[in-house]
Order: structure tokens, then sequence, then C-alpha cells
């Protein structure tokens, strides 16, 4: 009797090795259908061409629409890659950096790209269309470029805020101290949400940077809030839905919501409040740096700005870009004086005492 | 280990299982565990924001977990013991909470029994707050039991007659019967049951995200720490905390166990029928699972009104238009992707999780305790940690020739592995050794025997192992989060995403269709196994 | 009568974690022969024979089969086959697949394979059962099946488990007769195992008889039956009187012996004797002849009193009290007559009593 290896096992090794030996194309782009390459940019410099991969923290309603108008603007494809939560793309370039997979990242507040920058992991590029945009709105050498405005604003949902609430919508956060709102707010999570964190953010920045005031403050809205959502979009959807009578979030997603049904829900800006910044940045290790700087340099432009602001109702860095119907803009709200890098910096223990204002441990 | 020696076939097995689990369950990780270095963890330490996630992680565990495994254990008993009906329609009900996606069935117990839910204000006129650990609690218990019943079920059903007949004839009830013959016999079945769910609850993140409000618990940290703040360092970092808790569970497991085997499979075939169930039990079985049925049916129902509304519960007018979105084009072949994905990296699980079982139990050689463990820690990582550990490991320039749905797959497989290993422990447990023996002295090397004889007496397992991977595969969402690129996307993905565009009728159509596929699947797979679906079904 | 050693174990040495399973245990099985390993449990037995098949390896010692020494070699390629305590059928399998087994791992063509797993069956009188499943079967007949499926494969040496401990004493009996007949017509080597000795002695040609990881002693049955080295072994094979008793005299093949009152001339063991010493007598029970107090005796002379006794069926067996030891005492065919009472009168003879040297 010979020893023979189990054919079995010998299959299954023999797979094993096919797996590793499998000659699988590199992913195919999921663009839309190839459209016409209609540049007729007329320029010196080399033109742009073949294709980039995208990595967008933008809607998926937003992607398709602003991706197709590139590709048509410019003649390069793309190969989108959205994930919303701008932390996950943020996580995955970090995790690729030895073997880079994406040109561009867009979407996501600066937040998210500035420390990319930080840690060498962008490719600095000063836009000519970015030179009218303001010096706060972009990174001083080019690492990632402001494009978007988000200002954070206030959901009521019409019916309950007329029954519970006597119709009055707030003009200012303290406003939400009335008894009158107990438990028919809910606010996103401060701690699972970067839009809950903004609002404590704010809250410390209009209190100029007084801890103790913006935690006394959150501790004595903590009765009002029915719950804390654990997804900004969804904290929409609930007051929606009539779960509570209003939330503090993003202004463009509450108009895009208002748009499905305007008797159902409403937005107003109290005063003092926080904005985030949209950015776009190149990944360093590109493999497109022309279609890279391409697609920068396009969505600075009026065009990029117009076609985005009508997507999903955000507002541009660029003055000459209408806002959305509805929207309020950079001028026309109060802002409190928003240090970016301060509350990334600080956020823990910006966490931590919260939790500990509102007795959640 | 001369044994080793003497079967060079045997020992270049060994060492390529091995060599897989190194390659795929310890490297990826140690690229997690090692991104924060030590300066990274002692400060992470030090900010003290794990202390009340740790500390609601366990409790929640705990309290998920024994109720999940208590009405698991009673649908298990239902349908292994009783004689009640409709066990076919029970047993399809049973599945349906393992194919759902994250996400989306936390929504609809919201759409249910929130604040404004359709049940609890519609119907009851109350709006209960249903966030926080209650909340959580119930609706893990809802979606765990399922894994508890199908462990359970299996164990149970391993039980040999004899002894329980035995018992019967020595003139104990039914009740006692179960109690002293049955459960004991069971033992490392059941052990391994409710370790296995406890691991499940631990790392759950869909459900408490969701539904936890401000009870924070470890998965949820962590990924927010990503998602909403891009802290991979000290994401990594709870994520280690994570594996020590699971390493916990496991040695808990061992201690539990002792070692001991309970044979009841051995060369003395017997034939007997298990001692009768009186009908007062069998009618009390059915009333509870019908209870059981009945929520998870309507958790379900909501989706799939959902799906075929404009804007439920708000606009009820019936269209089909989300369905026409999600079979259309790309979205289509997420759903395709999805099958494929899940469906081989079940069959490759479900076999390599047997082969490597079998070598850990039988075999004689030294460090197998290190390869046991190593086959159970996947079940321990995190879905989010395991793919990141995945993408950092194997994102590296001379792999790209590679396609990335093979890494997805193996993601899968190595993932998985833990409940199809435990099966195949807990079976080949009660298979007698010299059935081993007996096929080697009759000429057969290890190898083959374990091919001829072991393999085709461990169907139940290899069973329970493909199905399991199959119905995860098909439902995670943070194990690709991280490996997906846009032609290897799968449903999970794309509900993710449509979710995330607050585009409720989309996202619950492509559940639906997720579940549907799934289930279709499944029932192809039964039908190829000779009309039985691993759960809850009697051994070979 | 062919005298080539077919399994020879030599010195070997077993031990589990502190336990010395088998110690330096050495022998040697002719080929052609039904060997046995006798003991109780927890003697060695079976690890000897788990050692012979290759489930465990020695830790000193070599075995050898066919002249080859097996001690690297895996268990599939000894060239041995086993028939275990609980017959080890595959549940899975119907009768005749389980005994075409052994012959498709060692690729025997269908038609081939067919034809012999048929005479096999038929052979062990199985014969159209091939298509019942294993839990279809009587214990009997699943002992067959496992006995047929290590047959067919025509190994060296057939190694068997305690293979009838299992079944009920009638049946226990028939297949032992069969097995030695089976045994018998092939010709194969077999080494059996089992702590019933009676099973032992009719089946065997060699018997090692094991105690506590050693052998004790190892020969035909009947040289062990009649002729015990030690008080252990007269005791486990068969009933036995064992006697203290003194050496008085000794002569060329004689010795004389005291015991009680008593006083023998008796065949000299081969053990080296001094007068004086204190040895044990062994003497079977059917050495006796038993008589009614006062009847004409020879030999030995022993009269005692009946204090009670036991019908077997073929024997009549008695406890006869003389002097201040009981004796048991065995009558064979008792017929239908009147059973002995009260006093009696035993006759031995002389060259019945064994004397045993420790």
């Amino acid at each position: 009797m010979t020893p023979e290896l189990d054919r079995r096992r010998f299959l299954k090794l023999a797979g094993a090795t096919a797996v590793i030996a499998a000659c699988g194309g590199a992913p195919a782009a999921s663009s839309p259908s190839p459209s016409t390459a209609a540049s007729a940019t007329a320029s010196l410099a080399p033109k742009a061409t073949g294709r980039i991969s995208i990595y967008s923290a933008l809607n998926e309603s937003t992607n398709n629409q602003l991706f197709a108008a590139f590709t048509k603007a410019t003649g390069v494809e793309v190969a989108a890659l959205p994930l919303a939560a701008a932390g996950d793309l943020q996580t995955k370039i970090t995790a690729e950096k030895n073997n880079p997979q994406a040109d561009i990242f867009v979407g996501g507040s600066s937040e998210f790209h500035d420390p990319l920058g930080k840690q060498g992991l962008l490719e600095a590029y000063q836009s000519p269309n970015a030179k009218d945009v303001q010096a706060q709105f972009k990174e001083a050498s080019g690492l990632w470029t402001g494009w978007y405005t988000g200002i954070f604003g206030f959901i009521s949902n019409t019916d309950r805020l007329n029954k519970d609430i006597g119709g009055k919508k707030p003009a200012t956060w303290d406003d939400l101290l009335d008894p009158v709102w107990k438990q028919r707010l809910i606010l996103p999570d401060p701690i699972k949400t970067g839009g809950g964190y903004i609002f404590i953010a704010t809250q410390i920045f209009r209190f100029g940077k007084d801890e103790t005031k913006a935690m006394d403050f959150m501790k004595k809205l903590h009765p009002n809030i029915l719950s804390y959502g654990a997804t900004s979009p969804g904290v929409i959807t609930s007051i929606s839905n009539g779960e509570a009578a209003g939330a503090p979030n993003w202004s463009h997603d509450i108009l895009t919501e208002k748009a499905k049904d305007p008797n159902r829900v409403d937005l107003t800006v109290p005063t003092d409040t926080g904005f985030e910044v949209g950015a776009v940045s190149i990944v360093k290790g590109t493999k497109n740096l022309l279609g890279a700087q391409a697609f920068v340099d396009w969505v600075l432009t009026k065009e990029a700005g117009d076609l985005n602001t009508k997507l999903s109702n955000r507002g541009s860095v660029r003055t000459d870009v209408a806002p959305a119907p509805g929207a309020p803009t950079l001028t026309s709200v109060k802002l409190v004086n928003y240090d970016r890098q301060w509350a990334t910096d600080n956020k823990t223990r910006i966490q931590k005492l919260w939790q500990a204002a509102v007795g959640i441990q | 280990m001369r044994s080793l020696q003497r079967e060079p076939a045997l020992l270049l097995a060994l060492l390529a299982v091995t060599a897989l689990v190194l390659t795929f369950i310890v490297y990826p990780q140690l690229q997690v565990v090692l991104t924060p270095g030590p300066g990274g963890y002692v400060q992470f330490f030090q900010e003290g924001t794990w202390i009340t996630p740790l500390r609601n992680s366990i409790q929640l565990t705990l309290l998920s977990t024994t109720t999940a495994v208590l009405l698991g254990f009673i649908y298990a008993y239902a349908m292994v013991y009783s004689n009640m009906r409709w066990k076919p329609f029970f047993r399809l009900v049973g599945i349906l909470p393992l194919l759902s996606p994250p996400f989306v069935v936390a929504a609809a117990y919201t759409l249910l029994f929130g604040a404004r839910g359709v049940i609890s204000y519609g119907v009851f006129g109350q709006s209960p707050n249903i966030y926080g650990l209650n909340g959580v609690w119930g609706v893990q218990t809802i979606a765990f039991f399922p894994f508890a019943y199908q462990l359970i079920a299996d164990a149970l059903s391993r039980s040999d007659p004899r002894m329980e007949q035995a018992a019967h004839n020595l003139g104990a009830g039914s009740w006692r019967v179960f109690r002293t013959v049955t459960l004991p016999l069971s033992r490392p079945g059941l052990g391994a049951a409710i370790l296995t769910t406890a691991i499940y609850i631990l790392e759950d993140f869909g459900n408490p995200q969701l539904i936890g409000g401000t009870f924070y618990v470890l998965p949820t940290q962590a990924y927010s720490l990503i998602s909403s703040f891009g802290e991979y360092t000290s994401a990594a970092a709870v994520s280690t905390i994570l594996l020590l808790l699971a390493l916990g569970l496991y040695l808990a497991k061992v201690r539990l166990d002792g070692g001991r085997s309970f044979v009841t499979i051995s060369g003395r075939a017997s034939s007997m029928p298990r001692p009768p169930v009186s009908a007062a039990v069998s009618r009390a079985c059915f009333v509870a699972c019908l209870a059981l049925a009945g929520i998870i049916l309507l958790v379900y129902g909501a989706l799939l009104v959902s799906a075929l509304t404009l804007r439920f519960p708000n606009n009820l007018q019936v269209t089909a238009e989300h369905f026409q979105y999600v079979l259309s084009g790309t979205n289509g072949d997420a759903l395709r992707n999805t099958l494929v994905f899940s469906g081989v990296a079940a069959a490759f699980s479900a076999v390599f999780a047997l082969f490597a079982g079998w070598l850990v139990q039988r075999g004689r050689w030294p460090g197998r305790g290190a390869l046991d463990l190593l086959l159970i820690l996947p079940a321990a990582i995190p879905g989010i940690f395991f793919g990141l550990g995945y993408l950092v490991a194997f994102n590296q320039k001379w792999l790209d020739f590679v396609d990335r749905g093979w890494l997805i797959i193996i993601a899968f497989v190595f993932w998985n592995i833990p409940v199809g290993y435990q099966a195949a422990v807990a079976g080949l447990r009660q298979i007698d050794r010299s059935i081993d023996e007996a096929a080697t002295s009759l000429g057969a090397s290890s190898l083959r025997g374990f091919r001829d004889v072991i393999l085709p007496m461990l169907g139940g397992s290899l069973r329970v192992g493909f199905v399991t991977t199959f119905v995860r595969a098909v439902t995670t969402l943070s194990l690709v989060i991280f490996l997906f690129t846009p032609p290897t996307t799968v449903a999970t993905i794309r509900i993710y995403q449509l979710v995330g565009d607050l585009n409720w009728g989309a996202a619950t159509a492509y559940t639906v269709s997720d579940i549907s596929m799934a289930i279709i699947a499944l029932l192809i797979f039964a039908l190829l196994a000779r009309g039985r679906i691993a759960l809850g079904a009697a051994r070979a | 009568m062919p005298e080539t050693a077919h399994v020879r174990v030599s010195h070997v040495t077993k031990r589990f974690g502190g336990v010395t399973a088998v110690d330096d245990v050495s022998f040697e099985v002719p080929k052609g022969s039904f060997a046995t390993l006798l003991g109780p449990s927890g003697c060695g037995k079976t690890t000897t024979l788990r050692m012979i098949a290759g489930f465990y390896d020695p830790d000193l010692g070599d075995i050898e089969i066919a002249g080859h020494r097996v001690n690297n070699l895996p268990v599939h390629r000894r060239g041995t086959a086993m028939v275990f305590q609980d017959y080890a059928l595959f549940p899975h399998m119907t009768v005749r697949d389980n005994v075409a087994y052994g012959l498709k791992v060692a690729r025997v063509s269908g038609a081939d394979r067919t034809k012999r797993v048929d005479e096999t069956l038929a052979f062990v009188g199985l014969g159209g059962l091939g298509d019942r499943w294993p839990n279809q079967l009587s214990g009997g007949q699943q002992q067959r099946v496992a006995v047929a499926r290590a047959l067919v494969i025509e190994p060296q040496v057939l190694l068997l488990d305690e293979p009838l401990s299992n079944l009920d004493a009638k049946l226990r009996e028939q297949l032992r007769v069969e097995m030695r007949i089976l045994q018998r017509r092939l010709g194969m080597t077999f080494v059996y195992v089992t702590h019933d000795q009676e099973e032992a002695l009719s089946l065997s040609d060699w018997i090692a008889v094991m105690n506590a990881g050693k052998v004790e002693q190892a020969g035909a049955p009947w040289e062990i039956y009649y002729h015990p080295r030690t008080a252990f072994l007269a005791d486990f094979v068969g009933a036995v009187n064992l006697v203290p008793a003194k050496v008085t005299d000794l002569a060329d093949g004689t010795a004389t012996v005291s015991f009680g009152r008593h006083r023998a001339e008796v065949r000299r063991p081969e053990a080296t004797l001094n007068t004086g010493q204190d040895v044990q007598l062994c003497v079977r029970p059917e050495s006796f002849t038993i008589a009614p107090e006062g009847a004409a005796t020879s030999g030995i002379s022993l009269p005692g009193t009946i204090v009670r006794r036991a019908f077997l069926g073929d024997t009549m067996r008695y406890w006869v009290k003389v002097d201040d030891r009981e004796w048991i005492v065995d009558q064979p065919d008792p017929g239908g007559s009147a059973t002995l009472d009260g006093p009696v009168s035993l006759s031995l003879r002389p060259d019945r009593v064994h004397v045993i040297v420790e």
C-alpha cells in the first residue's frame, strides 16, 4: 500500500494556490457608460486623460450626476467608491498608504482631510481655481481645498411643532432649553456622529471657549432630549416620522427632506451656529496626477458648484454660486468663531466632559 | 508526534492548514493590533474612554446571551424533541433573522415599536423609548436566538436515543430524562453554542448602533472612532480590548467543557427512536414558537411593506419603483456579487473548518491547543477590524494582479471559520475513535479515512458551517467596508450607502431582495443536501 | 509445524503519564497460530495489541511482523487488520460497503471486489444481508460483519480486541467455535485479546497471560492450565485449590511435601527447591475422586465433610472441608443419582499435584 496524498486535499491545496495565482483583472470602472470625450478646453498644458478613482463621501444621489458632469467636461472617466461616512474613507486611505488605490478624496469636512495631509498622505496642489477661495477654506500648501459649506441648522416637524410647541421655532440655541421642548428633541449622538460633536463644539465657541458654561448648557438641554440619534441623517428621518418635534442637523440635508414634502418639516437656522467646510484632496501616489488635478480644478468651478448645490442643497465657497432656495449662507446667518483645529485636538476630552455633565457613565 | 512523521501527507496537510491560518488570521490581525504602538495604547488607556463601553459591553452580552440562548433552547427543544406541528414553517422563520443585514432591520423595529411605531403608537397609542439598553437587549435577543437555536439543535440531535430510552425505561419522566441525561451529554455542544452566541453578541455593532442610544458598547465606540472621527489608532486599541474579552470567553468555555468527551456515536449502530414527549409539552412548544415566529414575521413584514410603498409609514401608496431601482444596472451586480462571494466562501469555509477540526480534535501533536485557539479567534474580532487588517496586510503592489473579489472571499472564509470549526469539534467528540481506527486498520491513510468515513458522518456539521458562513457573509457590512471596490460591491454596502442617503424605500427593497435571494440559495442547497437545511436537523 | 515467528514483540515498554501499562514484554507468535493475550482489566493486553496494530508507539522495544520491524510504519501499512470490541462499523455504509471498504482502498477492481465481498459474507454466514444497514443488524451479525470486513483484505495478521465480550453466552460459545474453524481454515495468524479464560483456553494454540503490564507465563493452553508458574496464574485460569505446603524431602524427579496432617510425594518442579522451603500446591478440582465416607481410596486420601455444593450442569461442584481447609472438588457427570452429602472420602492422584515456587 503506497502512501497517497488524498486527492481531495490536493485539490484544496491546488485551489488555494490558484487563488493566489488567479489572474483577475484590475477593478473595472463602474462609471456610467463611456461618454464622448468632449473636452474642448484649449490649453497649452498636457491634457488630462484616462480614468481616476474617487473616494467620495458625498450623497449617493450627488455622486452619479456630479461625476458624469465631470467626465463630460473633461473626458476623464471616473471609478467611484462612495462611502457616506468620511471617517471610513479617511481610514481606508490611511490603511492603503503602502499601495494607494485612490486618486481623489472628495467630500467630508476638512477635519478628515487635514490629518491625512499632516501624515504626508496627500499630494499638494494649488489649483488656479482656488485663488479666489478664502484662506480659511483651504490648506495653505494646497494639501486640501474646501469647495462647499454646510451650515448647522434645525429641523422641525411642522405638525408636532404646532401641536406641542405652539409653532414657535427656535431663534437661538438657548430657546431649546425651554421646558416646552421637554422630551421633544432629538440630537445626533455626540459620541457616534460628527454632527453631534460639532453641535457641542459650537456651544463651546458660542460661549467664547468657556467649557463650563457650555457643559452647563448641555446639561440643561439633556432632559429635553428624547433620544440621541445614531446617525445624523437618521435623525432627520425620525423627525420626519414625527418621533420628536425637532432636532439640530445639517441644513442641506434638512432642505432635501423638506423637498420631499414641504408641509411635513421645516428648516430654521438659529443664530450663533457652526458650519463645516467640505474638502477635496489628491491622494499621494496617485496614478493619474493630471486627471486628479483636473478634477480638483473642475470641482472648484461654478458649474460644479451649481450642480452640487442643486443636487444636495449645500453651499459653495464660491461667491458666484447661488445658494439653494431657502438655504442659509455664510453671510446670511451669524456663525460662531469655529476653531476647527481646537475642536479636533480636544475632541476626546470634550466628549468625556459632556458624558460626565449629562450623567451618562 | 511520531504518527505525523509516519504519514508525510498528513504532516503536509497540517502544515498547509497552519500556514493558511497564520497567513489569513494571524498576520492581518497583527497589523491591526500593532498599529497604535505602545505609545498609542498608553495614551488611549489613560484617556479612559473605554471604561464605560467595556462595562456596557459586558453587561449587554450577559443579558442578551442569556435570553437569546434561552429562546434558542426552547426553539431547539421544540424542533428536535417535541411533536408539534408546522415544523418546516418554524424552521424557515427561524432562519429569517439570520439573513438580516445590519441597520435596516433595527430600523424596522423602530418603525414598529418606536415612539411613533406602527404597533406601539398606531395600535396601542404608546410612545415607548426603545433606545438604550432595554431596546438593544430586546433586539439582540430576537436577532441572535436563531444562532443559538441552530447550534443547540445540532448538539441536542446528536445525543444518543439509547441513553434516553434507558433512562426512560428506568422510570424517569421526560423532564427528568432531559435534565439528567440529554443535557449533560450535550454539554460540549451546548457550551460551544453559548460561547459562540456570546461572542457574536459581543461584537455586534449594527443593533447597538441604531437602537443603543447613549448606551455605548465597544463595537459602536470603535466604529464611531473610525467613521465619524477617523481615529484609526484608538479604534485599533478598542479592537484589542474586544479580542481580550473574547479570549476570556474562550477560556471559560474550555473550563466548562472540562475536556470531557461524551461519545455517543460508536460503531455499534442503533435504530432506536427517542422517548415520546407528552402532548402538553408539544402544545406548549407550539405556542412558544408561534409567538416567536409572530414577532419575526411582523418585523419582516414591515420591511416588505416599506419596500413596496413610496414612503412607509407615511405614504402607503404601493409602488414597484424601489425594486426596479434595486434590480437595475450595477445594483443588480451587487446582488450577484453577494451570492457568488458568499456561496464560494461558504463552501470553502465549511470544508476547511471541518478538516481543521478533525486535525485538532483527533491529532496528538504539539501545538494543537494553539491552533485550536487561533481557529476560534476570528469570532472575537469585529468585522471592521478583520477587514481592515486584510486591507493593510494584502494591499501590496505585488498582489495587485489578484482580483479583489478573492480578497473578500478569503476574508469571508476565515472570518467565519469558528462556527464550522466548533460544529465539527462538537460532532467529532461524539464519534468514537474506533471508527477512525477501523478505517486505518483496513488500509486507509489518515487523510483517506477522514474523507471516506469522518466527512460523511459529519454532514450535519458541514451543513451548519456552510449555512452559517453563507448567511453571515450575505449580511456582513463591517467586514467588507474597507475591502470592496466598485466592481466588487456587495448588497450590504449598497444598503449602507442607500441608508446613508435616507433612501429607505430602496434600502428596504434591497434588503428584501437580498434576503429572498439568500433563502432561494439555501433552499437549493437543502435540496442538494437531500432535503434538510442545517438548522436543527438531525445528524446524517 | 511452522515455527517462524510471525509476530515478534521484543522488550516493549509503554508508559502513559506516570503509569507503566506495558513493562518489558517479549513474546513471539508463530505463523498461522491462534495466539491469545489473556489477563484481567488493566493488565496491558489491549495496549500491547494496539501497539502491534500501530495505534500506540512503544516507548522502548521493537515490534516485528513477518520479519520486518514495523515501529516506524503507520497503521495502514502494517499488514494487520483489527476487529474492535464495539465493531466500529461505518454507520453511513451498508454491510456490503463496509466489507468492501478495505478492498476499495487497496484499489481492487469492481468485479473482483464484489466477488470477494460476497464470498466473505457467505463465509461468515451473512450471505444475503449485504444491503442492510448496520443499525438493522443484531449484535452477533454486526460482529460478523466486523470480522468479514477485516478478513476480506487478507491481512498478514488479524488482531481481535475482545470481539465477543458484548454478546450473550450462547452466542459467544457459538461464535467461538466458528472463529476457531475460520482461523484453522484460513491458516491466518490471529492475535486475540480477552479476559475470559474459558475463551482463551478453548480458542488458542498459544496463550500469554498478562498481569500488571508483564507477561506472567506464555505457552500452550494446557501448559498454563496444568503447570502454572505462579499462584496468580493458577487462580486466574480455571478454578483451583491453592494449598500452602512445606518441602520435607527431595529426590531425583520427586519431592515430598507436607500439608496439614497429610503428606504426598509429587512431581518435582524445575525451579530450585530446598528442603524445608515453603511452596504452594496447585490442585485442580477435577483431580479428585469423591466417594461417600468409608469407600476405598487411592493415591492421597483426604477425608472430609461436604460444606456446600453447586450444580454446574455437566459437573457437580462440592466444597469439602478437610481439617481446617475447604477444598473445591468437581464431580463430572453426576447423572441423576442422589447427590453426596455429609462426610466423604477424597482420592487425589499425586501426579495431579503441581508445585508452585514463587
